[in-house]
């Protein structure tokens, strides 16, 4: 059981959900003190120790039904199908197989039968399903990869389990019990069943081969979007991918920020702050029973913010923006502006509103830019330049995002210029490959100078490694 | 101690907490396995109150640690008792007296009453917190921390520490063991996600809206003398309810609420009026409220109208037992 339990692990594992070699631990001793012929209360003692988050409760049921009941269930719907169509053929399955069972044990002892013949004539499904995921595993059935090896495996997996030799087993002794005395019509009845037993049997290798392959396709499709999400070029997301990103920018950012919260609490004891502890031990005549510490900080960054909304970048800045605002924290202060030509402050709608709202309100312009005019980088610096430079200083990152298609109007790159001149740094992220940089109308390459960190930011993976960067 | 799921599910039951198998199972689990459990799941699904009829059930001491943001460890653990060692050094400053008696210099002085330190830093002194108490008590307790969630992660990596030893350092006296180990339970909103590390080292707990049978008879244990009927019919318009996409989607606490106020204003039955005058005990919002007035009219309406078709006759019992809503 407990190799099953690995196996069911890594199945997991595959399909995108995270569970420690700990929690599988736990699975394991979770189970010991239950019964698993009670397949749910099994299944909810899985759960409770290896599944932890809501969104991995659908993967999980899917995987644990195909991996676990399913099979189990299709052995005993199949081996019911066939109890009732000898019945339906006047043969009573039960009455035949006590006799068998008498003859069989005057005929003394040894009717040498094999494995899979005795687990077949006495219908031990729980040793059935054991000898065919054994077999199925000896055939290799893990590496299907679509319908047309359904047959291929499944051969395989009878030869493995010896069904030729079962078949001649049971043959044998339907003979010698005939031999013995067993009446003809019995015999015939006898021969019946074995004929019914081999057709079941393959019939329920088959289903294990296609649900094998189900599951590998299950595992092969959920990486495939995972993998997809992460890789998937920002210019093209349709709605739903959409949420599904912003969900996953949210656990990215979380798991940035319990980073970021342990470090600090690491960090905790600054220098003695003798003007709090003084204040704090007033009561007791200035005796110094309780000692304060000033709040090491680790010089935590102002950032500015300065983000293209023009359609062509929206999403990239709809990510930066959810990714920058989860991580508040990180900063001691946060400034963002929007521009298409003109340039917006939209600090104060993060303030009011829930950061999702204030997102997309800030790519319609947040009610202080068109943004309907054409792109000008150039205008939107200078209007920083002349309004916010003072903002900044020798703490401040600027973070720049867009993709500096500024249709062939003035970049004025001295604006950046200074503006790198006061700041500590300044980063861009241009969602375009640095091949386009400075062709047609990008000026990328008129700003490259005044930058000290530029990356190409076309997906979620290239965005949270300058996130990473940035915050630490 | 619990001797099964079964067991766990009808002693609960006795506490007058009503669940299935799946939170029997998982308690159960806790419990045999000596692992803490995170509970999540929406407002008012019986988070805290699983924790308080476990407690009960097992007869264990309940302690509480209720989270809140700026929550810290001097909060949750202990802090030292200043008055009372002042009080101590001034009482006792003849003994003191004593002490540095015979010392030459203000340096030998102060190492003779250093020497001493450890009676002022010592148990005596410490005011224990929730976790500290949960520690330190002889008999094994059930510490519930409530709310995690809103907590800060600062203090969540600290909960982590106590949680994968159950053994708390206190710099001045060394390292306190836990005497017992306590069952511990920990719910959470879903304010902000816990962190993986936290989840590792716990049992996964998730307890949804409850199904209509199960909150049917839920309602009928916390709301006793109810009409069945009526219980039926509230917990049928609860469900419609929650399936309406609203700004807070009402839980089992104001279904219970519901009942009780229809109980007071001796409600047989679910009417048009009398749902309208009501609904503002399960809904908080305006908008919500009309969004339920919008789709519960329509049930009361085909109601009233089966009423009056039914009404020339006199109704067979049967049918008159036979709530509206069905
Ligand atoms: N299964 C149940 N059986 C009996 N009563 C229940 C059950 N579930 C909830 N209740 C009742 O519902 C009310 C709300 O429960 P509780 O306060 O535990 O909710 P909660 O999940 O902790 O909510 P919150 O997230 O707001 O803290 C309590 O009065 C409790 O008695
Ligand atoms: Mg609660």
């Amino acid at each position: 059981m407990e190799s099953k339990i690995v196996e069911f692990t890594n199945l997991l594992r595959k399909s995108g959900v995270r569970v420690s070699v700990a929690e599988a631990i736990d699975a394991f001793t979770a189970v010991d003190e239950l019964s698993f012929e009670d397949r749910e209360l099994f299944k909810i003692a899985l759960r409770a120790s290896m599944i932890k988050r809501g969104d991995e409760i659908p993967t999980y049921n899917e995987l644990f039904d195909l991996f676990w009941s399913g099979f189990y269930d299709n052995l005993r719907e199949q081996f019911g199908e066939m109890a009732g169509e000898m019945g339906e053929n006047g043969i009573d399955l039960e009455q035949l197989m006590k006799q068998l069972a008498e003859m069989m044990s005057q005929m003394d002892g040894d009717m040498d039968l094999g494995e899979l013949a005795k687990a077949l004539l006495t219908q031990n499904l729980n040793e059935l399903e054991n000898m065919i995921r054994e077999a199925a595993e000896q055939a290799g059935t893990q590496r299907i990869e679509n319908m047309l090896q359904v047959g291929f495996f499944s051969r395989r997996t009878m030869e493995g389990l010896g069904a030729e030799g079962a078949t001649e087993e049971l043959e044998g002794l339907a003979q010698r019990l005939e031999d013995a005395g067993l009446s003809p019509e019995q015999v015939a009845q006898l021969r019946e069943l074995i004929g019914k037993l081999m057709e079941t049997l393959r019939k329920v290798v088959r289903n294990f081969t296609e649900r094998e392959l189900q599951t590998q396709n299950h595992d092969y499709m959920e990486k495939f979007r995972r993998e997809m999400l992460t890789e998937k070029s920002f210019y093209h997301l349709t709605e739903e991918e959409i949420a599904r990103m912003r969900e996953v920018v949210t656990r990215l950012a979380q798991r940035i920020k319990n980073v970021l919260s342990i470090r600090r609490k690491r960090l905790k004891h600054g220098k003695l702050d003798l003007h709090q502890t003084l204040r704090r031990n007033m009561a007791r005549g200035g005796i110094p029973f309780e000692v304060i510490y000033k709040q090491r900080r680790k010089d935590r960054p102002k950032l500015v913010i300065l983000c293209d909304v023009s359609s062509s970048v929206a999403n990239v800045s709809r990510f930066m923006l959810q990714f920058m605002y989860s991580l508040q924290e990180a900063f001691t202060k946060m400034h963002s502006y929007v521009f298409v030509s003109e340039l917006g402050d939209v600090t104060p709608l993060f303030k009011e509103r829930d950061v999702n709202v204030a997102i997309e309100n800030a790519l319609d312009g947040g009610d202080v830019i068109n943004v309907y005019t054409r792109s000008n980088f150039g205008h939107a610096f200078h209007d920083f330049w002349k309004n916010h430079l003072s903002a900044i200083d020798n703490r401040t990152t600027v973070l720049i995002l867009g993709d500096a298609r500024n249709n062939y109007n003035d970049p004025k790159a001295w604006c950046l210029r200074d503006i790198h001149n006061k700041a500590k740094n300044v980063v861009w992220l241009n969602p375009e490959s640095p091949s386009a940089w400075g062709f047609g109308d990008s000026v990328m390459d008129r700003y490259l100078p005044y930058c000290d960190v530029v990356e190409e930011c076309r997906n979620l993976r290239q965005l949270a490694k300058v996130v990473d960067q940035i915050v630490l | 101690m619990f001797e099964s799921v079964d067991h766990v599910v009808s002693q609960l039951e006795k506490q007058g907490y009503i669940c299935d198998k799946r939170i029997g199972t998982v308690v159960f689990l806790a419990n045999k396995l000596g692992k803490p459990v995170l509970v999540e799941g929406p407002a008012g699904v019986g988070k805290t109150e699983l924790a308080k009829v476990v407690s009960a059930a097992l007869g264990r001491e309940l302690i509480r640690l209720q989270c809140y943001e700026g929550l810290d460890e001097a909060k949750a653990l202990y802090e030292w008792e200043y008055s009372k060692q002042l009080l101590y050094t001034q009482i006792l400053k003849d003994k003191v007296a004593e002490t540095i008696q015979g010392a030459t210099n203000l340096r030998d002085a102060a190492e003779k009453i250093g020497a001493e330190d450890s009676v002022f830093f010592s148990e005596r002194f410490i005011v224990p917190r929730p976790l500290m108490q949960a520690i330190t008590s002889e008999e094994p307790v059930l510490l519930l921390i409530d709310e995690v969630d809103k907590s800060d992660p600062e203090f969540e990596a600290f909960l982590l520490e106590v949680l994968s030893d159950f053994q708390v350092t206190v710099p001045e006296i060394g390292t306190i063991r836990a005497k017992s180990q306590p069952l511990v339970f920990l719910t959470s909103n879903d304010a902000r996600e816990m962190s993986d590390a936290l989840k590792r080292r716990c049992l996964h707990l998730w307890i949804d809206y409850p199904n209509e049978e199960l909150e049917c008879r839920i309602l009928n244990t916390k709301v006793p003398g109810i009409d069945e009927r009526l219980a039926d019919e509230v917990v049928t318009v609860m469900h419609r309810i929650r399936d309406l996409d609203l700004k807070k989607t009402p839980s089992i606490s104001e279904t219970l609420d519901w009942a009780r106020a229809l109980l007071a204003l001796n409600a047989g039955e679910l009417e048009d009026e009398l749902v309208n005058d009501t609904l503002s005990v399960i809904l908080k919002y305006e908008g919500d409220v009309q969004k339920a007035q919008g789709e519960l009219s329509k049930l009361l309406e085909k109601k009233s109208a089966e009423a009056a078709a039914e009404k020339p006759q006199p109704a067979p019992a049967a049918a008159a037992k036979k709530g509206i809503l069905h």
